[in-house]
């Protein structure tokens, strides 16, 4: 009896022991009701709990009792909580929906306009590596820009063209701060290059329209350069080339780096070798020190600094048409400095806060003929910003900024001075709204007030993207665009208005399986463009009445799987631009707007070899110009521009490349446009002189030797 | 010496203060060597993220959490780029409560090299640097660490097929890592539940380092 008693009592236990545990079970859906496997389900503060299956359903069992938190979770999807009675009697919850995050990963970007060079993985048109391969580029940023949609190369200026707009309409920003002289300053018909070379900056911002609210002073192009973070290690790095050379030190530990360079080039030696069509008195030259540091703080924001003095000049002859001899003595020095700093930190309630200062300083001398021009330039800009996630859909970039410019101008001879400052004030907000991370809608205003011609204005913009396929996503783009005229006008009329411009941008982009198609169409209105009297080198009364417009479209293919060791991407932008700007008088097609304009730019490497060779060719079907025996503004075009370059790179070891390159190998005659003479010969005639390449050929060897502890480091390293 | 010894029994047995955690711990980490599928990986991951999350104080189911991101990026169909942010994400928290670990930096920097080897024409050049100053780091941090050592070894190995140079760097290492390996077997008990991966890594460098 007791035993039976015993048996009972043990076989009720039993079943309370297994009655102890509360068995789950349940389903779990995305928001398309469609079942969503890996799922961590679980009971908040135990180890007890599920992964979802392929068709969204678990079962689990439970000890804990009582009232318990049932948690759902999964990276990239929202966390669900649920409170549970555990009662020991089995529960099937309800069916639960998680709904996806947004995240830069998985969201649509809209790409309407823009070309970003970095790592990252998505929209990315260019990394940071090609800037240097790219042999027509010869180590210039903006060179490798040139072999991107909507820029034209002309080839005696060196600077960035875009869609029909004259290189001072593409503002240039480092960290978001803008650099003024960003070009250095030349003479003659020799091509400039950017002053600040691509090892400084992990990544770019390329956009030829319809770009964000944060970007003023820039009527048809952003470039934004964002500088590099903390270095990885210390070492050395030497660079010896066919035009000069330097040395660059980092220091470098967990929580800063420092980075210390000069560089001295010298064109002389190489010109006094190769047959140069300029007649060079003293080839360009110059020298620059270079700073730039990066330190963790305490708090967990980065602060950045770089600072760079460089100075240089060249002297030269440049004939002029119809008259003999050597022409006009021109003379040149340059002195420039830039600095800038900038602090920024993520916070944990959403906020990103960053704040920033940077000062240009660009001194010009220069002698043409006996004539001595003395030009200085000064731009300080300071900029607030703070972006605010509020959720995965909604996020907001807000910021206020102040520029102050300065510029001087002295024809010392003639004792003419002249000069102005002006005061300019920003704030803007642009807005961005996930609708789904297949549907992004954005939307800025940015307003600006100048003291020098006492404007007040308003940009809005907008744009927005919506993905299509898996890989491809249309975009759309538009809104105001207002800027400042150049300093050497509004020396002359201080009144003088903003020019102003209004994008229109349909993009299409696909991007998968190393495959980027970038195809867009674009529209483009100028207005209060300034004119003048007289002749370009010699503005008189600069008024806004000019107007004008640029459409056109532009295709863009990169592939890098096709073929082993091997990228190549190739480009054809077509531009219809007609503007009434400088000196016209009516509505002309701009001498540095080609209607097509093709390039094709190609790597292949070489692993035995230990090798890379890289080709770029490019080419337009020539530039407008005005010959004055015929009449008509702009009623003429030169022959169509090629350009093959062929460069290689050598690696014999991993801290050491060698690096050969040379331009237009093919010796092709490129002519940019022709100078006329001022008044006709005794026969009628307005002789002229073609303006073309500096040298038929460019030629550079460069070797880049990098030393540290890490024998494996080298200068690829730094990009 | 027997304080000394009393010293590290005590502070093993303060360490192992929780048996449910460690059984928990033990019982998954037992899993690992069973997975064949996506599905199955997700599932242990899931359970060493339930112990990390009713365990915030400790370190390391978030690092075997990763880890397991880790090997199914290379392992299984996923999006490698999303799967090695994760697990960067899993190792940034478990950093927070266990600073300056060797085994999660490792751990960090075998991410790294696989965000390397999804694009490695254009981040190999940048990232490179990134990983072997955090193998770096975990080596300084812990000498006896074989993972460390290996997952070094592997670029290396990596580095001088690129270069076209010999592989006795990394098999030197490689060699160092295995002995370390053979060391740490020796410690190992039942209940040890921190990581001793590194054996597959090991025997990949019999081939090339004979």
């Amino acid at each position: 009896m007791t035993r039976q008693l015993y048996f009972t009592a043990l076989f009720f236990l039993i079943h309370v022991a297994v009655f102890s545990q509360t068995g789950i079970s349940g389903k779990v859906l995305d928001e398309k009701n469609r079942p969503l496997p890996g799922v961590n389900i679980f009971i908040k503060g135990s180890y007890d709990g599920a992964t979802s299956g392929e068709d969204g359903t678990f079962e689990f069992d439970t000890d804990a009792a009582g009232t318990q938190t049932l948690v759902y979770q999964l990276m990239g999807f929202k966390s669900q909580e649920f409170t549970i009675a555990c009662d020991f009697s089995p529960i099937v919850f309800r069916d639960v929906s998680l709904r996806e995050m947004i995240t830069e990963m998985n969201a649509v970007t809209i790409s309407a306009g823009a070309m970003q060079a970095s790592d990252a993985s998505k929209a990315v048109v260019l990394k940071p590596l090609d800037i240097v391969t790219t042999p027509s580029a010869m180590g210039d940023i903006i060179g490798a820009f040139q072999t991107l949609p909507g820029t034209s190369t002309v080839g005696n200026d060196g600077r960035l063209f875009v869609r029909g707009g004259d290189a001072s309409e593409v503002g240039i920003y480092i960290d978001g701060l803008r650099v003024g002289n960003a070009y250095g300053s030349t003479a003659g018909n020799f091509p400039t290059r950017t002053r600040f070379n691509p090892n400084l900056f992990k990544g770019t911002f390329f956009s030829t329209g319809g770009y964000s609210a944060e970007y003023g002073q820039a009527l048809s192009s952003a470039l934004a350069l964002n500088s590099k973070d903390i270095s990885p290690r210390s070492q050395g790095d030497l660079s010896l080339l066919s035009l000069g050379g330097g040395y660059s030190h980092t220091l470098s530990s967990d929580k800063q780096s420092i980075t210390v360079t000069g560089n001295i080039f010298d064109l002389g030696p190489y010109q006094e070798l190769v047959k140069q069509n300029i007649d060079w008195e003293r080839g360009p030259h110059s020298w620059d020190l270079e700073m730039a540091s990066q330190k963790k703080l305490a708090d967990g924001g980065l602060l950045k600094v770089m600072a760079r003095t460089e100075a240089g000049g060249m002297k030269m002859w440049q004939k002029l048409p119809g008259v003999e001899g050597r022409g006009v003595f021109i003379d040149l020095d340059n002195r420039y400095t830039f600095a800038q700093t900038n602090w920024k930190k993520a916070y944990e309630n959403g906020w990103t806060i960053f704040t920033g200062i940077s000062y240009s300083d660009n001194k010009d001398d220069i002698f043409y003929d006996s004539v001595n021009l003395q030009k200085r330039s000064k731009l300080l800009h300071a900029k607030f910003t703070g972006i605010k996630d509020f959720s995965d859909r909604i996020s907001a970039n807000s910021g206020i900024e102040y520029i102050q410019n300065g510029y001087k101008e002295a024809i010392i001879e003639a004792q003419v001075e002249r000069d102005y400052e002006d005061h300019q004030f920003y704030g803007f907000t642009e807005w961005d709204f996930y609708l789904s991370k297949k549907l992004v809608f954005r939307s800025g205003l940015r307003a600006g007030h100048s003291s020098l011609n006492q404007e007040t204005w308003l940009d809005p913009r907008a744009s927005f993207a919506y993905q299509v396929s898996e890989n491809g996503q249309i975009s759309l783009a538009g809104g105001t665009f207002s800027q400042v005229p150049t300093e050497n006008f509004r020396v002359l009329n201080p009144g003088l208005k903003n020019v102003k411009a209004k994008h229109l941008i349909l993009n299409y982009l696909y991007g998968g399986n190393g495959r980027t198609l970038r195809a867009e169409a674009f529209y483009k209105s100028y207005d209060n463009l300034v004119t003048f009297d007289g002749l370009p080198m010699a503005p008189l009364d600069p008024i806004n009445e000019g107007k004008g417009f640029a459409k056109g479209i532009d295709l863009f293919y990169r592939e890098s799987r096709l073929v082993k060791n091997t990228d190549f991407w190739v480009t054809y932008s077509f531009v219809d631009s007609k503007r009434q700007f400088d000196q016209y008088s009516s509505k002309v097609q701009p001498s540095f707007a080609p209607k097509h304009n093709f390039s094709i730019v190609a790597k292949h490497g070489f692993e035995s070899l230990q090798s890379q060779l890289g080709m770029s060719f490019s080419m337009n079907d020539g530039y407008a110009y005005t010959d004055p025996n015929q009449g008509e503004e702009m009623n003429s075009k030169t022959q169509s521009f090629q350009n093959l370059s062929l460069s290689w790179s050598y690696l014999p070891k991993p801290n050491l490349i060698i690096h050969f390159a040379v331009s237009n190998v093919l010796g092709r005659e490129n002519v940019f446009g022709y100078q006329y003479a001022q008044t006709p010969n005794s026969s009628g005639v307005y002789e002229s002189l073609p303006s073309g390449q500096a040298a038929p050929r460019f030629l550079l060897l460069g070797v880049f030797l990098t030393l540290s502890k890490d024998k494996t480091a080298n200068n690829l390293n730094n990009l | 010496m027997l304080t000394l010894a009393l010293l590290f029994m005590w502070i093993t047995f303060a360490k192992a203060s929780d048996p449910a955690y460690e059984k928990a711990m033990a019982k998954q980490i037992a899993a690992i060597e069973t997975i064949q599928t996506l599905e199955q990986s997700q599932q242990v991951s899931n359970s060493f993220l339930r112990i990390a999350e009713a365990q915030p104080e400790e370190w390391l189911p978030l690092y075997y959490a990763g880890l397991l991101q880790i090997e199914a990026a290379f392992r299984f169909d996923v999006d490698q780029d999303e799967a090695f942010e994760q697990a960067l994400g899993y190792i940034e928290k478990a950093k927070k409560i266990a600073p300056d670990n060797s085994e999660l930096t490792a751990l960090e920097g075998y991410a790294v090299m696989g965000k390397i080897s999804v694009d490695p024409g254009s981040r190999g050049q940048s990232m490179t640097p990134q990983a072997m100053q955090l193998y770096n780091k975990a080596i300084s941090l812990d000498r006896e660490n074989p993972r460390a050592v290996l997952l070094m070894a592997q670029m290396e190995l990596g580095m001088s097929q690129f270069f076209g140079s010999g592989p006795e760097k990394a098999c030197g290492m490689a060699r160092m890592g295995s002995e370390l390996l053979r060391k740490e077997k020796e410690k190992i008990t039942e209940s040890y539940i921190l990581p001793t991966w590194g054996q597959r890594l090991a025997s990949q460098f019999e081939k090339v380092c004979q």
